[in-house]
């Protein structure tokens, strides 16, 4: 304390700066004027929509979708082919030819094929 | 609408509020500590262009950082800490373009500054101080500007600074015995 006491002695402590007339009578405002507006300084959140929130979700179902159209149909076409196909070879097969035939070496009599078409339906 | 009384709980109830309520609030801040504020930074700067620079940036920042502050610490332990960081940055700053330049000399002594600076009004010996307080490290000079001519505590500075009392008070003799040296040695 004794140093100390040895400056405050020699100096007294004493603010030897002064400011330019005003100065402090004007400093508030002038502070302020120089603060900028809260809108220019934060960022403004962005208002996050319900359908912005759903929308990559409904992208992606929309996607997933015309895949299983795109598989649906080409598998569709695929089997549209196999059933012309079966059909072809049954016509083929089942000729009236092949009926007349086989009803003439099937040994069964009128009144049993009668019977037999008759009971077809059930 | 007239002045508002700095009344620190009610200001941290309106720096909550919509933005008219907010700057009012600030406006009480700004008013309330802005010449404490200058005269720290003015010591540590001397020159009065640059104190006010850095006065307008640490209220700048303090606004635009307002969201940040939750009440933790009083409003002008705060402030002083940015108002201490933004006084730093400069003088590093300066100090990088003093290095800088080949001439260094030109800017002359902080004697010879303060000699033509019309608003410095302290005599031969006040110069001399000036001088004295300048050649210390910038925390001792901080140190010892808070508490000889500011008058602060040295809890009030533990504060704003994250230093101890005790190594304040070191400090302090420290900076005061290094300043007796320079006076002795100029007689």
């Amino acid at each position: 304390m004794e140093k100390e006491d040895k400056i405050l002695d020699k100096v007294g402590g004493r603010r030897p700066f002064s400011v330019p007339e005003g100065y402090f009578d004007n400093l508030t405002d002038g502070i302020m004027a120089a603060l900028p507006q809260e809108d220019s300084v934060k960022q403004i959140p962005v208002a996050v929509t319900p359908w912005m929130r759903i929308k990559p979700y409904i992208y992606m179902a929309a996607t997933f979708a015309g895949m299983f159209f795109c598989l649906r149909f080409a598998a569709g076409l695929g089997r549209n082919e196999s059933v012309q196909t079966a059909q072809a070879e049954e016509t083929t097969i089942y000729t009236d030819e092949y009926i007349d035939s086989f009803l003439e070496t099937a040994m069964i009599d009128d009144c049993t094929l009668y019977y037999s078409l008759v009971n077809a339906g059930n | 609408m007239g002045l508002m009384a700095y009344d620190e709980r009610r200001i941290l109830e309106m720096l909550r509020e919509d933005e008219v309520s907010r700057r009012r609030a600030f406006e009480a801040i700004v008013r309330n500590f802005s010449e404490q504020l200058y005269w720290q930074i003015r010591h540590m700067v001397l020159d009065h262009d640059d104190a006010n620079d850095i006065l307008q940036n640490t209220f700048i920042k303090a606004w635009t950082n307002i969201d940040s502050f939750m009440g933790y610490s009083r409003i002008s332990t705060w402030l002083y800490r940015i108002a201490v960081n933004e006084t730093l940055t400069f003088l590093g700053r300066q100090k990088n373009v003093l290095s800088l330049d080949d001439e260094s000399d030109e800017t002359g002594s902080v004697s010879d500054r303060l000699e033509s600076d019309p608003y410095f009004d302290g005599d031969a010996t006040e110069r001399q101080l000036q001088e004295a307080i300048a050649t210390l490290p910038e925390k001792q000079r901080l140190v010892f500007n808070m508490k000889y001519f500011n008058e602060m505590k040295y809890e009030e500075i533990s504060e704003i600074l994250g230093t101890s009392t005790g190594a304040l008070k070191a400090s302090f003799h420290i900076a005061v015995k290094k300043i007796e040296e320079f006076f002795n040695n100029a007689d």
